[in-house]
């Protein structure tokens, strides 16, 4: 489907991304803050692609640790045991509650895959310039910057674990490595997410478009 | 903008885009993630330690994941995989080794499975209950390295501490085990580390180990013996019983000791052999080195003697039976109970004191064969060595065989060629009494009973005479000296009657009323008491004025 329409960068107009106003831009080089809200305003983010894939390329490499190392460390009476997510979610299973297993296995190992996959998918399109289905890729974009924060949800399960079972000498809880690298993947897709500019989806569709700020 | 210059035409400046080549900062994220993320996985796969498989029968309490490999109560290894062998007969635990502990991985190391374990020697292993089985390690002493393992059934008794091993040989285990206690008077040393049936499958070895402070105390003299139960003993010594400890009572054990007659000898060397007797009095007595053996064959029943009864020398122990049993004399064709007895001169040396004991032993040692014959031949002949059948206890009736010198006793004839040589035997014990006994009655027998009866009638008849004559004795007696008597105490009265009269009138002639003498008494003692008054004046008056005596008496002032 294609909407012919002038996007705002084409007539040489900045867009604010908080209040919608439109703004000329002032002298060449210099930033520029919109007059209503003080938001800054760029065409599009300053080398919003390249930044994106960094923190994806990061929270992907964080990732297999997050999910490699122990993110619990259990004590109970001297027997020390170390659980990973997947062990987690493993053990939910065996141990029948497998409602309480799937929900662990979304949010803490199926949603931050998703969202890099997500990502790379919106990354490449843009780089090779697609211009088919933009309306499904801005809505997997508000999809995962929706969904980001949830996946947090992991890591302050540990935190308040760890605070309230501190039984010694019976039982005592303390977190793993992993938990570390799992919130660096949970906060660097959400960064990702946050520096990847949705408006170079549609710029595609308008190829003679300057599109640099 | 038009413009008369017709500037608008001009050509427009070329742009050209700088294609942006400088990375953004933002990269260093990436970077910072791979190396900490690449850092975590050397330091994992450097620390990673060998793989072990170790073959168990059963995998009680094992888990993957969650059994660790302990030695010295630090873990060395975890459980990663338990499975079934091929042929489905065998348990194969895989255990990750921690990097440090690889060089553990030996060929003689061991493994066994830690699990609480109740016997009645002790409990082990309690800490198992809440934190689940391990598997215990023991480092091995060899250089080899090994990737497979055979895992023990019971966990090895022996740990790793200092200490020797020696190996007993006894006919049968009793209700030994491995694990149970060694005792040395009454204190636990050691361990009984292994049983095994010798390959003949007529002897059990046992191996036991001595921790290290105590093992010093096995020398080559030690004695080994079962302090399994209680020994109760009842011998010609009487009833006996010794138990080494209650735990021993209950689960059995090894005790050992060196007997106090031998000197002490330097430690036994590792895995020395020693035999495993019954009992302690067993042990204890066993023969030395030095033993002679003599034969002695008795006239009498020799029920009651067993063999292990004691010889002994006026009473202390030197010896003992060996064997009873009889023997068939072709000559005077009889049976007659032949007593093989073993004598021990280190027993009889251990009696004298400690000076004697080294010039003696000197001095015994110095005979040569013949020379201890002569002794003997000398003891048996000169002396009277005889040996004899005496009740240890009336109780029980054991007998014992007792060596005594006995000066008078009939000649033996002995052949002095014999080996073991036989030594002359005297009746003693109950078949002495016997005798006794008979030859009392034979006396009894012989007395002329009736002669005496005679006789003994007629002396009755001259006493009953002599009694008659005593008693007109008496009577005249009576008759005579009565009234003689009466008449004696009559003048005697009178006699007295006279001195009682004439001391009634000196009594008045001296203090009568009218007699002068009371009278002039009690004037003189009037003068007495009037002299002294004075006296007393005077004695106060110089008392008060002392100076008088110098200055005589002062005028009396107005």
């Amino acid at each position: 489907m294609t909407v012919a329409a002038v996007t705002a960068a084409q007539a040489g107009l900045l867009s604010c991304e908080a209040c919608q106003m439109l703004s000329r831009p002032a002298g060449k080089g210099e930033p520029a803050y919109c007059r209503r809200c003080g938001e800054k305003l760029e065409f599009r983010h300053h080398g919003s692609i390249q930044k994106t894939w960094a923190l994806v390329i990061a929270a992907a490499i964080c990732y297999f640790p997050a999910n490699l190392l122990p993110v619990l460390n259990t004590t109970t009476l001297g027997t020390s045991e170390a659980d990973t997510i997947l062990q987690g979610v493993a053990f939910l299973y065996v141990s029948g509650s497998w409602p309480l297993a799937l929900v662990v296995l979304i949010a803490s190992v199926m949603i931050p895959v998703g969202k890099l996959v997500v990502l790379v998918y919106l990354l490449v399109t843009v780089q090779r310039g697609s211009v088919t289905s933009n309306r499904e890729r801005t809505r997997l974009y508000r999809l995962v910057e929706i969904i980001g924060r949830w996946s947090m949800l992991d890591v302050f399960v540990v935190t308040f674990t760890v605070a309230m079972v501190q039984l010694q000498p019976l039982m005592s809880v303390s977190p793993g490595a992993g938990v570390l690298f799992f919130a660096a993947v949970v906060v660097l897709t959400m960064l990702a997410a946050e520096v990847f500019d949705p408006r170079l989806i549609w710029d595609s569709a308008y190829p003679h478009q300057d599109r640099h700020g | 903008m038009a413009d008369e210059t017709g500037l608008d035409n001009l050509p427009e400046a070329t742009v050209v885009r700088k294609k942006r080549l400088r990375f953004s900062v933002i990269w260093i994220i990436p970077i910072l993630a791979a190396a900490v993320a690449i850092g975590i996985a050397i330091q994992r796969a450097r620390s990673e330690g060998p793989v072990i498989t170790i073959e168990f029968k059963s995998a009680s309490g094992i888990e993957a994941g969650k059994t660790f490999i302990k030695y010295k109560d630090v873990r060395i290894g975890l459980v990663s995989a338990v499975e079934l062998s091929e042929d489905y007969s065998k348990v194969l635990v895989k255990a990750k080794i921690a990097k440090h502990s690889a060089g553990l991985m030996v060929e003689d190391a061991k493994f066994w499975v830690v699990e609480p374990r109740i016997s009645l020697s002790g409990v082990s292993g309690l800490s198992t209950l809440l934190s689940g089985n391990y598997i215990g390690f023991q480092a091995g002493k060899s250089a080899e390295d090994q990737r497979n393992f055979r895992g023990l059934d019971d966990p090895p008794t022996i740990k790793d501490q200092p200490g020797r091993r020696f190996v007993l040989k006894a006919r049968e285990l009793g209700s030994l085990g491995t694990g149970d206690p060694v005792y040395y008077r009454g204190l636990q040393v050691g361990q009984v580390a292994a049983a095994i049936l010798v390959a003949d499958g007529k002897s059990i070895e046992i191996t036991l180990f001595v921790d290290a402070p105590y093992d010093k105390f096995v020398t080559a003299e030690t004695r080994f013996w079962n302090a399994s139960g209680i020994d109760v003993t009842v011998g010609a010594d009487g009833v006996n019983v010794r138990t080494e400890s209650f735990a021993s009572l209950l689960a059995g054990g090894i005790a050992f000791d060196a007997p106090d007659f031998l000197a002490t000898s330097a430690p036994a060397a590792e895995n020395s052999h020693f035999p495993l007797y019954r009992n302690r009095s067993i042990a204890m007595k066993q023969p030395d080195p030095i033993e002679r053996r003599f034969v002695l064959h008795f006239n009498e029943s020799v029920r009651g003697l067993s063999i292990g009864a004691p010889v002994t020398l006026y009473g202390l122990r030197v010896g003992e039976v060996t064997q009873v049993w009889l023997h068939f004399d072709a000559a005077a064709k009889v049976f007659r109970p032949r007593v093989l007895i073993t004598f021990f001169p280190d027993l009889l040396i251990a009696r004298m004191t400690a000076r004697q004991q080294v010039d003696n032993a000197k001095s015994l040692q110095a005979l040569d064969a013949a020379g201890r014959l002569r002794l003997l031949r000398q003891s048996v002949e000169e002396r009277g060595l005889r040996a004899q059948l005496k009740t240890g206890s009336f109780l029980t009736g054991e007998l014992y065989v007792a060596f005594e010198y006995i000066p008078n006793a009939p000649k033996a004839k002995i052949d002095w060629s014999q080996d073991p040589l036989e030594l002359p035997v005297v009746p003693g014990g109950f078949a002495n009494i016997e005798a006794k006994l008979s030859s009392i009655l034979t006396k009894v027998d012989n007395m002329p009973l009736n002669a005496i009866g005679v006789e003994v009638k007629d002396a009755l008849a001259t006493l009953n005479q002599t009694l008659k004559d005593a008693d007109t004795l008496v009577n005249r007696i009576d008759a005579k000296l009565v009234p003689e008597g009466t008449r004696t105490l009559e003048d005697l009265r009178k006699a007295i009657g006279s001195a009682d009269r004439v001391l009634t009138n000196t009594d008045s002639t001296l203090f009568g009323k009218d007699s002068p003498a009371p009278q002039d008494l009690r004037d003189t003692l009037q003068e007495v008491t009037r002299a002294a008054r004075s006296v007393r004046v005077l004695v106060d008056y110089l008392e008060r004025h002392p100076e008088m005596l110098i200055r005589g008496k002062a005028e009396e002032k107005r």
